[in-house]
């Protein structure tokens, strides 16, 4: 009879022959709780006796916070709770190791069921008494330091269901390995494969598409792995701990929790399953059912293979014939020595050769579609009429995104959530352009990410290689770059809908000139901005470079730059009549020096092609020597010819160019333009100079013969 | 009872046990004989349902045994290795015995600790591999369960201990019907001990028979005959087992009783005879040869 007394009574009993366990777990979470918040909180202190903090509601957040760090979301506890789950999991189900552990307890009058329940269960209370101390003591340390509010116990709260899915994921897999194994070391080396399979798997799928498929692109799709609970927890604890609040750290960790949850209930039900059908003649074997030996073999040597194969290119120059070889010989050396560890035999290096013959056909089969590229990868376009609109990200511009919500996003999911191309011609054109395009005949190669969104659902992702100098490139990119899908997908300027009531200032700059426009501007400003922006396009951006840049900066140290060009009419005129615009060209009479450097870049390339077959000793001194220093610098206070230099120059000092071409600013030379310390014009007084560049090809004689390489570097 | 039917199991691809059927009666000692390998063990395990047979069925009281509570319930099995708690000592056994065996009776169990001068507080871990077995049976006679199944548990125990633990069987048999069941590689070991004896080899049974049938329906006559003709007299419907001469004197092991024996002998004319009582040992010899097996080869060495 199975009364509830008699199942107590076998709990207690089985915790007496678990207390090791117990030790492990109860003090892991005491010093690691408690241990964090003495240190989090002694360094807040720290910082409170240096003044760091202006006013008592500054150090009481911080306090506050530090004590949430430690209490809740936290990178040292996760991979504690991981080890501790494995070490429950297979602690627990350990007598099935052991023949004579199994004979008796499978003899005594006890049902498999109860006895399952009984160590599972106990594997669980375990845990949550032992994550609760340390949790307690954490909490009366921070209760004690003053160091706790509501925003802290939420947040501990939602960490403790976060930590508890986390280990029965963790605490389910490896009873699943308990289960289907037959020994320790297979147990743990059956666990690391359920646990990092996925992870390595995509890891180096990823790794043959980069190296092979010339059109592969993470930018819009990443291969995440989607059932490892590892790459969950390194993904997000940070995203969670740094939520503003409970609440949004909880929008992101249900679910996730959601899916641990599944996962775990999926893992049980496998578990149940083969504890009901492990034999107990399984005792010492390595594997507990036959028919996972070849399973396991043939699974495992396939990331194996790829690892190795990866490690041989890597260090072999790149050679995919030696990957190749790396890859079968990896694969072959993990069949021979997983038959080793089947029988804990050397004889049985070579056993059963048909399952190393299907591990290694199938990793010669994975090398050969992506080698061959044999199922039309680099080639895929969509049909026009298949495509239901399109996301694209031309190389050359880069911006930091955030919304009320969001305190940073990428690029890529603001175009993805933003820009919805539905003429998409030009871009299939792109597409269909760059498939049999030399990059080496390339004067600007640049990649133009893709993302087509089908009219099945499905989405693709691409890259593709185009010429920015090219024409036809050009007035492709014009056709896209000139949509409203294309700018409202890549200006948060022009889709912001935040409110200006969380602005607090409005900055325009040229480089030096720093002038602060007043708030109550802002709606004006974006519309003359806006409307400038109708002229928006590719050969805009590439053959102009901006003239300033306003930058809207919000609360929270965020910030949206919108670039201004010569021609942006409205906008340039809107900040003249506000006095905040100052062209790009300085007037000299402002000028009290500029200093030219000539690198001589032509003198570095030539050291650089010294051929090593023809002149190995003059390839040794260089390399002995290092690199020779031919930059030579000349500083300039004359007014006249300073005056000579400004309109031929370019701030690069806090000014980019996006799209614009690399050869329009004269890489060979750079400029430090210090202003006089009696001018009116509004440099920025902090710097003491500015960094220039001149035009390309518009660097003056005297420029020229002033810096020129006389034999002796400076 | 304890029937078993065709039972068999295979390791990997070795058949451990091939379509072995016996039934074991209440209150009776069955020994259960075979070399190392014969299957003795696997048997046992399938029995105290440990292991799943893979054919055929084991049927405690007429119910199935695996993964069966109630069943279990009336089987304690010793294993040939018997399991200990770590660092446990005999009254931390005793308290996990007693809280699944319902009638474990713990004030017996420590009286027969003190017989058998076993220390309660000692560490299990520190006994000798008799003491280990000694234990191991006592908690299996405490736990008052009607089945007992040892696996070369009498192996390595001094003459003293068996025939302390042979004294508890009988008082158990006696008292509660206790049934042992005794698995051993030495027939010599059962042969004071068994009632019913179970032969294993290969797997399968070579024969399962009652001792005292045995012993009474088998007889060795040593004996020189006066002539050839009242040899084939005394002999005609006696089933000779086995003859041996040397010189004039004959040594016959036949399958009669005693009575019958001494009768045929006495109407003939005989310069000497004698109906002598056969070991254990020698009865199987006899039977096992019969059917074709050298039983010194399998379990005498």
């Amino acid at each position: 009879m199975t009364s509830k007394n008699s199942f107590l009574a076998s709990c207690r009993e089985n915790h007496k022959r678990r207390i090791w366990v117990w030790i492990v777990a109860v003090l892991s979470q005491l010093l690691l709780y408690g241990g964090m918040m003495m240190i989090y909180l002694s360094r807040i202190r720290g910082y409170q006796a240096n003044g760091d903090y202006r006013s008592p509601a500054g150090f009481q957040e911080a306090m506050c916070r530090a004590a949430r760090d430690a209490l809740a979301f936290s990178d040292n506890l996760y991979g504690t709770i991981f080890i501790l789950a494995a070490i429950i999991g297979m602690q627990g189900f350990s007598y099935l190791y052991d023949r004579r552990k199994v004979d008796m307890y499978h003899s005594v009058p006890v049902s498999k069921d109860k006895r399952f329940a009984v160590v599972y269960l106990n594997g669980i209370f375990i845990y949550l008494a032992a994550n609760l101390s340390g949790m307690i003591l954490g909490t009366v340390i921070a209760v004690s330091q003053k160091a706790v509010n509501v925003d802290v116990l939420a947040n501990a709260g939602l960490a403790f269901v976060w930590n508890l899915f986390l280990f029965l994921a963790v605490y389910h897999m490896m009873i699943l390995a308990v289960m289907l194994t037959g020994n320790r070391f297979v147990t743990v080396c059956v666990f690391l494969a359920f646990a990092l399979y996925e992870l390595c798997l995509q890891s180096q799928i990823g790794s043959l598409k980069r190296i092979f498929f010339k059109t592969y692109s993470e930018y819009y799709i990443s291969t995440e792995p989607k059932l490892s609970v590892i790459y969950d927890c390194t993904l997000n604890i940070w995203n969670i701990k740094n939520a503003s609040d409970a609440a949004d750290a909880a929008a992101i960790a249900m679910p996730i929790v959601a899916k641990w949850i599944l996962i775990a209930a999926v893992l049980l039900a496998l578990t149940y399953l083969a504890y009901k059908k492990r034999p107990s003649e399984a005792a010492g074997q390595a594997m507990a059912f036959p028919f996972m030996e070849p399973v396991f073999k043939v699974a495992v040597a396939i990331p194996i293979a790829l690892l190795a194969g990866g490690l041989v290119y890597d260090t072999s120059y790149q050679n995919e014939m030696l990957q190749m070889a790396g890859m079968l010989a990896g694969g072959l050396i993990f069949c021979a020595a997983s038959e080793v560890l089947f029988d804990f035999d050397i004889r049985s290096l070579f056993k059963h050769l048909p399952s190393s013959g299907i591990a290694l056909a199938c990793i010669l089969a994975i090398f050969s579609v992506f080698k061959w590229d044999i199922f039309g990868y680099d080639n895929y376009i969509p049909a026009q009429n298949k495509v239901e609109s399109i996301a694209i990200s031309a190389d050359g511009y880069y911006d930091s995104y955030w919304d009320e919500n969001r305190p940073y996003f990428e690029k890529s999911q603001f175009e993805k959530e933003n820009m919805f191309l539905t003429d998409t011609e030009p871009v299939l054109a792109l597409a269909k352009a760059a498939e049999g395009a030399d990059p080496e005949t390339m004067g600007d190669d640049r990649y133009v990410q893709i993302l087509y969104r089908l009219k099945s659902g499905r989405q693709v992702a691409r890259a593709v290689q185009t010429d920015y100098d090219d024409p036809a490139t050009e007035e492709l990119l014009n056709q896209i770059f000139r949509t409203d899908a294309f700018k409202k997908g890549v200006f948060q300027g022009i889709t912001d809908e935040t409110s200006y009531a969380a602005l607090e200032g409005i900055i325009y700059t040229n480089g030096p000139a720093r002038a602060v426009i007043p708030v109550e501007e802002a709606g004006r400003l974006r519309e003359a901005w806006i409307k400038d922006m109708e002229q928006f396009d590719f050969s805009l951006v590439r053959h102009n470079r901006p003239c300033g840049i306003l930058y809207f900066n919000y609360k929270n140290y965020n910030q949206r730059q919108w670039y201004v060009y010569d021609s942006f009419e409205n906008t340039v005129s809107a900040l003249k009549e506000l006095k905040a615009y100052y062209p790009m060209e300085l007037d000299a009479a402002d000028i009290e020096s500029v200093t030219v450097t000539c690198y001589h870049n032509e003198l570095t390339q030539q050291d650089n092609t010294v051929d090593y077959e023809a002149e190995p000793r003059a390839v040794a001194e260089t390399w002995d020597a290092g690199d020779t220093d031919y930059s030579v610098s000349e500083t300039f206070y004359d007014e006249e010819q300073i005056a000579q230099i400004l309109p031929h120059i370019y701030c690069t000092w806090g000014i980019d160019a996006p799209w614009g071409r690399y050869k329009d600013l004269d890489e060979n030379y750079s400029l430090e333009v210090v202003f006089k310390r009696d001018t009116t014009y509004p440099y920025q007084r902090d710097s003491y100079y500015f960094g220039y560049s001149f035009y390309a090809g518009q660097v003056p004689d005297f420029v020229v013969e002033a810096t020129a390489y006389s034999g002796e570097s400076e | 009872m304890i029937e078993i039917h065709k039972l068999t199991k295979h390791f990997e691809k070795i058949k451990a046990v091939d379509e072995v059927s016996v039934t074991i009666r209440e209150k009776t000692v069955f020994g259960l004989i075979g070399t190392n390998g014969a299957g003795k063990s696997t048997v046992l395990r399938m029995i105290s349902g440990v292991l799943k047979p893979d054919e055929g069925a084991v049927a405690v009281d007429n119910m199935p045994v695996y993964d069966n509570v109630e069943a279990k319930k009336k089987l304690f099995f010793i294993a040939d290795e018997p399991y200990f708690f770590a660092n446990a000592n005999a009254k931390a056994m005793e308290r996990y015995y007693s809280g699944i065996y319902e009638a474990f009776d713990r004030e017996e169990f420590y009286r027969y600790l003190e017989k058998f001068n076993l220390d309660k507080n000692r560490k299990i871990g520190t006994f000798s591999k008799g003491m280990k077995k000694q234990l191991a049976l006592l908690l299996g006679i405490c736990a008052h369960t009607k089945y007992i199944l040892c696996d070369e548990t009498f192996d390595g125990l001094d003459p003293v201990m068996r025939q302390g633990i042979k004294s508890i069987f009988a008082k158990e048999m006696e008292e509660r019907g206790l049934t042992p069941v005794i698995a051993s590689h030495n027939l010599r070991e059962l042969e004071d001990i068994c009632d019913h004896v179970g032969l294993l080899h290969k797997g399968g049974v070579l024969l399962s028979r009652d001792l005292e049938d045995m012993k009474c329906n088998i007889q060795k006559v040593q004996c020189v005959f006066v002539s050839m003709e009242d040899e084939l007299k005394a002999l005609n419907g006696l089933e000779v087992l086995k003859k041996e001469q040397r010189g004039s004197l004959c040594t016959f092991t036949v399958r009669s009783t005693r009575e019958e024996v001494e009768a045929r002998f006495a109407t003939v004319d005989t310069i000497f005879y004698e109906v002598l009582p056969l070991s254990l040992e020698e009865i199987f010899i006899s039977e096992t040869e019969v059917v074709g097996y050298d039983i010194k080869k399998l379990i005498l060495g």
